[in-house]
């Protein structure tokens, strides 16, 4: 056994999982930490982000004794909201609509097995304490928006995992909420599995509000059964360090999936989109669009990768990056992939980088529109079709209100 | 030919052999298989080599020795024995010859072969063809012709002997001894290669070729390349290869390296054919190449690639836009059957202002072969204005091939503009119905529709090039649709 290596030494000070879900992949993600160390920019997935800092940052994971007080974070005022403080869970109180159950993530005696990416994915199954539960029985439509809170405060670091699932029939709206209270949380993993059974419909509005040191990663893995249509809109509105890893398993013919993407950034922000769409089985469509603006000294990374196996002839599979720099000391690094192994597809992606179009700009200012007016009206324009796929009304209000506020702007919706 | 289906044709292209597959019976004269200082130094005398070469090699072993074979591209292969390869190989005659009479008749059937008869060659295109035939030049041509100008069109092992000076400032400039694991083996171990200087403001009235071919067998062929454009000249240099057919695998680990000072042109062009293995993925030449060329100032560099064979491709044609205005271009056709594996691409790395690049690849995956793109657009903080364009298409053949994308894109600079887009499908029905309801044969159809799909990267292409780029693809694609 190697004890030497950082990976080990950082994984360490983490207490073991007893989530009961988690422990048959126990060993695989064991044996991908022993053959693993903590991350450098050598390795593939982490070329662009550097860890040193949070490699050797010092913390303590929560304890036990840690109560968290109820917080008032949520976006949407009226949403069935559950509250994950430091990795405490805290159900809603509220009756709940017929058909939907919310619990602790340890009573779920069976979880879908984990596709390990990264020492950061093994170690959430190693080491995850706590999380959520959510489930949609068959044939229901569930009308309250479905709101997740994690939170994080004073030097948190920790692990949490969730489990999301939506029965045959069923419709459902969730909001994955990610804010902190204080600016010294430091390390902050949430994986969340979602399954969607067939013919449901699912939507998820995942809002990064974090900020300060915090690096976040966020998680998210799918399986959509047949026919189901899924949707998740990443909006990256602040943070310090943060990365997503999106994994989308198509297993059921006809589904329809829908990754959209938008993040904002200036400051020494760095935001790392991950996405996966992994199709598995014939005529299925999946679309992609993800769109940044990145300001000051901020660094975006996209790796987009749409995988389609032999078997599943008849996909379109698109994908779209698009990213505009603002300053000098931006920077932006895209990497869409395809790997097609069937032959009757449809697959495409594209990407962009650039500034704003200078006559446009021109043409803007010549009728009396101040620069900063101007600026503001292009970039709002080019998020537009990001911005148009909320669902959630409230969302779409507080991501106005976040930009507004973080780039001194005067939007309206 | 209305009856010819699918099936009949995927089958006639199965069987097809490797049109160039022969061994020319030349006596080589090979040093013994195996890689240690000692090959080095015998490789190095028996090439009558100086001190710094020498010791240039052995410094490369070195660090060769400390490195590992790169993992990260989309092939599988078994890795070769590195101790098992022979890593020197000359046809035995040491003389030179003063006339192309004086060539070995069994040479010259094998340039026939190969469809490349010097005398056609030197009377109707005017190309002169620095013929490398494992490892050793044996003829060069137009040689007087072009020393009129100045222009040094000569082996590589010539060049050390008459032209050192150019030779050491330049080698390993652009491709450092330390840039890869097969480059540092090829600084060890390269054995011969072409090199050209064209002088300040001279315009190559001819352009410049080098036919590659592996012979012997188990050995490996380590070429090297080095094109000096000086100030405000251009020259247009063609690499052509076909191999014959060999049962295990062989190693080309070649390093190609342009340098296009300010104001300068370099065209080259590439037509690979090494011999790709049979149908059952057995056999075939490793492709492990680095190319890359460095800009200076309003310079442009093009590369121009047609890939039809080698069971393992490993390529990268790249560009460093050092000087402002300076331009790189790359347009590549990728064809691979059977079980063939191409991880091809380029790098385009913008360092100065107002520079831009393009990028064009087509791939073509047919039978169970694996084709993919992999290329980077690197914008650093530096290059104002820089301008990319980049289009990856891919077309999928039958439905146990595979086709990949893996562009990176990294932008350091906001004034900078760079265009990505890759779409991979199959040739559509509705174009196929289109030609054959107009009383087009499938085949005819499919070749058709190939050729144009290609046609922005052929037309790149000189002349005799284009024509015998497009007699590759028809024969490496004949038939292997489905």
């Amino acid at each position: 056994m190697e004890n030497s290596n950082k990976l080990s030494q950082f994984s360490s000070r983490f207490p073991k999982t007893e989530i009961e879900g988690l422990l048959p992949m126990g060993d695989m993600a064991r044996s991908f930490l022993a053959e693993n160390d903590f991350p450098t920019t050598k390795v593939e997935r982490f070329k662009y982000t550097r860890l040193a800092k949070l490699g050797n940052a010092s913390f303590e994971p929560s304890s036990d004794e840690w109560i968290p007080s109820k917080s008032d974070q949520q976006i949407c005022p009226d949403a069935i909201a559950i509250y994950i403080i430091n990795g405490k869970v805290i159900l809603p109180e509220m009756d709940l609509p017929k058909g939907l159950s919310i619990d602790f993530i340890s009573s779920a005696k069976h979880l879908p097995f984990s596709t390990v990416k990264d020492v950061f994915a093994a170690m959430n199954i190693v080491h995850a304490q706590s999380g959520v539960l959510v489930k949609v029985d068959k044939n229901v439509v569930i009308e309250p928006v479905i709101e997740v809170v994690h939170v994080v405060s004073s030097a948190y670091a920790g692990f949490t995992r969730n489990h999301v699932s939506i029965g045959e029939n069923s419709q459902a709206r969730m909001v994955l909420t990610y804010v902190s209270e204080e600016s010294k949380a430091i390390f902050s993993h949430v994986h969340t599995s979602v399954e969607v059974g067939k013919h449901a419909n699912l939507n998820i509005e995942k809002v990064q509000m974090e900020s300060s040191e915090l690096h976040s990663f966020a998680d998210e893995e799918v399986w959509q059964d047949a026919n189901s249509v899924f949707q998740i809109n990443t909006l990256t509105l602040d943070g310090n360090l943060v990365r997503n890893d999106l994994h989308i398993q198509v297993i059921g013919e006809h589904a329809e999936t829908h990754l959209n993407g938008m993040y904002m950034l200036n400051g020494q922000q760095h935001v790392a989109n991950y996405t996966t769409v992994d199709h598995r089985v014939p005529n299925c469509v999946s679309n992609e669009l993800y769109k940044g603006i990145m300001d000051d000294k901020s660094v975006s990374v996209f790796n987009g990768k749409v995988f389609v196996r032999q078997d599943a002839q008849k996909t379109n599979a698109f994908q779209s990056n698009a990213n505009v720099l603002i300053s000098e000391d931006a920077s932006v690094n895209s990497k869409p992939e395809l790997e097609i192994y069937a032959d009757d597809v449809k697959c495409s992606h594209g990407s962009t980088t650039g500034q704003l179009d200078e006559e446009a700009l021109f043409y803007l200012r010549a009728r009396g529109i101040s620069e900063k007016g101007a600026t503001q009206l292009l970039l709002t324009a080019f998020m537009s079709d990001v911005l148009h796929k909320i669902v959630v009304p409230e969302v779409k209000e507080k991501v106005y209100e976040v930009i507004n506020k973080r780039f001194n702007w005067e939007l309206s919706l | 030919m209305a009856g010819y289906t699918e099936n009949e044709l995927a089958k006639d292209l199965e069987n097809q052999e490797y049109k160039f597959g022969f061994v020319t019976d030349i006596e080589s004269d090979t040093v013994p298989i195996g890689l240690n200082e000692d090959i080095i130094r015998l490789i190095s005398t028996k090439k009558n080599e100086p001190d710094w070469l020498l010791d240039y090699r052995l410094k490369a072993f070195a660090i060769w020795k400390e490195m590992t074979e790169p993992e990260w591209a989309h092939v599988h292969y078994q890795k070769p024995d590195f101790q098992a390869i022979a890593y020197y190989s000359a046809p035995k005659q040491t003389k030179k010859y003063e006339s192309w009479d004086d060539v070995d008749p069994e040479m010259k059937e094998t340039m026939k072969k190969l469809g490349i008869s010097m005398e056609e060659q030197q009377r109707l295109t005017g190309v002169a063809v620095d013929f490398v035939m494992d490892s050793v030049s044996v003829a060069t041509s137009f040689k007087e012709k072009l020393g009129e100008l100045g222009v040094i069109f000569c082996s590589f092992s010539d060049a050390v002997q008459n032209h050192p000076d150019l030779v050491k400032k330049h080698m390993g400039s652009v491709v450092p001894m330390t840039d890869n694991f097969y480059a540092a083996l090829n600084a060890a171990v390269f054995t011969d290669g072409s090199f050209c200087y064209i002088p300040k403001g001279v315009r190559c009235p001819m352009e410049l070729s080098t036919y590659f071919r592996i012979n012997a067998g188990g050995t490996g062929q380590f070429e090297r390349t080095l094109v000096v454009a000086d100030e405000g000249s251009y020259v247009s240099y063609l690499e052509g290869c076909t191999a014959p057919q060999r049962d295990e695998n062989q190693l080309h680990a070649a390093v190609v390296e342009l340098i296009a000072m300010d104001h300068a042109e370099i065209k080259y062009s590439t037509v690979q054919n090494w011999y790709p293995g049979d149908k059952e993925g057995k056999g075939g030449v490793f492709n492990f190449v680095t190319k890359r060329g460095m800009c200076e100032t309003h310079a442009k560099i093009s590369w121009t690639q047609v890939e039809t064979g080698s069971a393992v491709t490993w390529k990268y044609p790249s560009c460093i836009l050092k000087g402002d205005h300076s331009i790189g271009e790359f347009y590549s056709v990728a064809v691979t059957n059977n079980y063939q594996q191409a991880d091809t691409g380029t790098k385009m790395v913008h360092l100065g202002k107002h520079t831009k690049s393009t990028i064009i690849s087509k791939g073509i995956s047919a039978g169970k072969s694996q084709n993919s793109y992999r290329g980077l657009v690197q914008i650093n903080k530096g290059a104002q204005h820089a301008r990319n364009f980049s289009q990856c298409d891919s077309l999928l053949m039958t439905d146990e091939c595979g086709a990949h994308t893996f562009p990176y894109i990294e932008c350091k600079n906001p004034s900078a503009k760079i265009e990505h887009e890759a779409t991979t499908s199959k040739i559509g029905e509705d174009q196929l119905f289109y030609c054959m309801q107009r009383g087009i044969s499938e085949e005819k159809a499919i070749s058709l529709i190939v050729n144009g799909y290609c046609k922005e990267v052929l037309n790149q292409l000189p002349m005799e090039f284009a024509v015998e780029a497009q007699k590759l693809l028809a024969i490496s694609l004949e038939g292997s649709v489905g």
